[in-house]
This record gives structure tokens, C-alpha cells and sequence, in this order.
């Protein structure tokens, strides 16, 4: 499957999950137990995609490169923390993990 | 009111999530370029999927030309936050045809979401409960455009100008673009992060998630984040 239909059919698909709800379940409201399993599913994929994102090149853990990234890391999540702003830390850590890689 | 008062009214409403939107979707365009997406590619995914945690969830699998199902099924996963949302705003469009109905869903998001939602609420309570009826619908969905459709606007024009930024990075900016995805995403969790129940889903996975990965490349990792999910949940549940 090319790239370009694999777009168009996520795209599909997010379309069905906005768009099938107004049509299907008007008025109606979700299991607070399912609502707060789709919740942790997101959390729980997000902070994955965090780990293997950062860490990981293919399939190789990046050793060198691993602990000023984790640093820079750690420093985002407090500066996004103090800041409520994701953006500010993911800023912040950016110039973290790039002044710690001139450094080293 | 008029259509197009309350869709104006809506645009005003949504200047704070333009603000918002603009670094994150330059973020998006240059992390995407970065991964070798193309501009149509980006402009593709940013139009047609527009959700940002989908679009960076995918990002990686896709660029590295993962297994077409691992990405369909974790921009699936992504996006079903988008069923309660839609649902939870359906009743405030009482009245609208099917059609306007459908076009309009493409642009529900998270930010276009609460926005609406709110202010339909406080509308709904000033009435004191009236119950919305024929011409309503209309006028809610045209704040409810006003609201969406400009941050869509906002999101997708952000992400060409990202990728235009990515070309003009020199090389030794790497290790901070390789940080924006991870650090923008982290920084989103904590912002948002209000319960212990939260905290242990997102450490137990950033633990489990290297060594599956490295245990399965292709479906390690979202393994991993499903049984965490799926245990923390359940020992809730049973507590």
C-alpha cells in the first residue's frame, strides 16, 4: 500500500469517527468506564510514541545520544508543567538538548 | 442573529486557538519534512486527517514506511477521542440537514470542541433550559464553523509554512528537530495531566515502551501502551 492511499484512508477514517456519531448517537452518552479506557489508551500511546520517538533510531536504542535527551526531556515536562504551556517546553527543551550536543 | 454574526462571533471565540495553532503546526511541518514527508504528503495528512496527535502518532511509522495496518490502527486509536466529542455536540445541531451536518464533522477537533461546546452550555443555561429547536441548529453550527473551520484554516497553512522552515534548517539543528515531536507531545501530557491514574499510565508506558520496541519493532511498542493502558484502567476498575 503507497503512502498516499494510507493517508487517505486515515483521513477516512477519522472522518467516520466525527462524522458517524452526529448522525447515529445524538443525545446519547458514553460508559464513563469506556470514556476513561479511550482516555488512558491516548495517554498511554502518546507517552510510547515519546519513548521510541526519542530513544530509538529503527530498531537501535541511541546510547550516546540517550541521556541529554532525557535531560532535555526532563526539563520540558517542568518548564510545560510551571508554564501550562506545551509549547514553551518543547521550546525550552529543544535549546536544552541542543546547547548539551554543541557541549559534548 | 444572523449566519454569518454567528459565525463571526465564533471566529472571534477562536483567536486564542490560532495562537496556539501556529507553532504547533509549523512544529508538525518541520518534524514531518525532517522524516522525508513531502509537502503534498504534509499538506495530505494535515487537510484530509487533521488531528495533531494522530498526525505526529503516524509520523515515524509512516516515514519509515511501517506496516500499512500498524498505522491505520494507531491513527484509528488516536482519533477515537474525536466519537464523544462529536456526540457530545450533535444535540446543539438540532434541526440541521444531514449534509451540512457531515461536511461540518471534518473539523472537529479537540480545541473545536470545547469552544462550542462551552458556549453552547452557557447560552443553553442563560434559557434557562429551553430546549434548542429548527433555526438553532443553524446558528450553532455557524459559531461551531466559525470556530472550526478558521483553526482548520490556521493548522493546515501552518504546516506548509513548517515544512518551507525545515528546508532552511542547517544540519547541526538536528538533535532540537528530532526533540520538537517528543517534547511538544510531553509537554501537552503534563499540561493536561490531572490524576494519579494518569501518571502511572504515562510512566508505566515510557518504561515498557524501549523494551518492546526493541523486543518488536513494528508492534512492540503499541502492545505495550495497550496493556498499560488496559491494566491501570482495570485495577481501577476493581479497586
Amino acid at each position: 500500500m503507497t503512502r498516499l492511499s494510507i493517508i487517505l484512508l486515515m483521513g477516512l477514517m477519522a472522518f467516520a469517527l466525527r462524522a458517524l456519531p452526529q448522525l447515529f448517537f445524538a443525545g446519547r452518552k458514553f460508559p464513563a468506564a469506556w470514556d476513561r479506557w479511550l482516555r488512558y489508551v491516548s495517554y498511554s500511546m502518546i507517552c510510547s510514541i515519546i519513548a521510541v520517538t526519542l530513544f530509538l533510531s529503527g530498531a537501535r536504542f541511541e546510547s550516546a545520544a540517550a541521556p541529554r535527551r532525557a535531560l532535555a526531556l526532563a526539563v520540558a515536562v517542568i518548564v510545560a508543567r510551571r508554564s501550562q504551556s506545551a509549547v514553551t517546553g518543547m521550546i525550552v527543551g529543544a535549546f536544552v538538548v541542543l546547547a548539551l550536543t554543541w557541549l559534548s | 442573529m444572523s449566519f454569518f454574526a454567528r459565525f463571526r462571533q465564533g471566529m472571534r471565540a477562536a483567536v486564542p486557538i490560532w495562537i496556539a495553532f501556529v507553532p504547533s503546526s509549523i512544529a508538525w511541518g518541520i518534524a514531518a519534512e525532517r522524516r522525508g514527508l513531502s509537502i503534498d504528503e504534509i499538506l495530505l495528512l494535515s487537510a484530509w486527517v487533521y488531528s495533531g496527535p494522530a498526525q505526529f502518532a503516524v509520523l515515524g511509522p509512516l516515514a519509515e514506511n511501517k506496516s500499512a495496518l500498524q498505522v491505520l490502527v494507531a491513527g484509528f486509536l488516536m482519533n477515537l477521542r474525536f466519537v464523544p466529542m462529536s456526540t457530545a455536540l450533535a444535540p446543539f445541531f438540532r434541526g440541521v440537514k444531514r449534509l451540512p451536518l457531515l461536511a461540518s464533522s471534518h473539523v472537529v477537533s479537540a480545541s473545536s470542541f470545547i469552544v462550542p461546546y462551552v458556549q453552547f452550555q452557557k447560552e443553553l443555561d442563560a434559557r434557562a433550559g429551553k430546549v434548542e429547536t429548527g433555526r438553532d441548529g443553524y446558528g450553532n453550527l455557524a459559531f461551531f464553523l466559525g470556530v472550526g473551520s478558521t483553526s482548520f484554516i490556521v493548522w493546515v497553512a501552518g504546516s506548509g509554512a513548517g515544512f518551507g522552515l525545515a528546508l532552511g534548517f542547517p544540519a547541526a539543528f538536528d538533535e532540537a528537530l528530532k526533540f520538537i515531536l517528543p517534547g511538544y507531545f510531553a509537554g501537552l501530557l503534563v499540561v493536561e495531566m490531572k490524576s494519579r491514574g494518569m501518571a502511572l499510565v504515562c510512566l508505566g508506558s515510557l518504561l515498557t515502551a524501549l523494551p518492546g520496541a526493541l523486543m518488536n519493532p513494528d508492534w512492540g511498542w503499541l502492545i505495550a501502551a495497550l496493556a498499560i493502558a488496559t491494566l491501570v484502567w482495570g485495577t481501577e476498575q476493581w479497586a
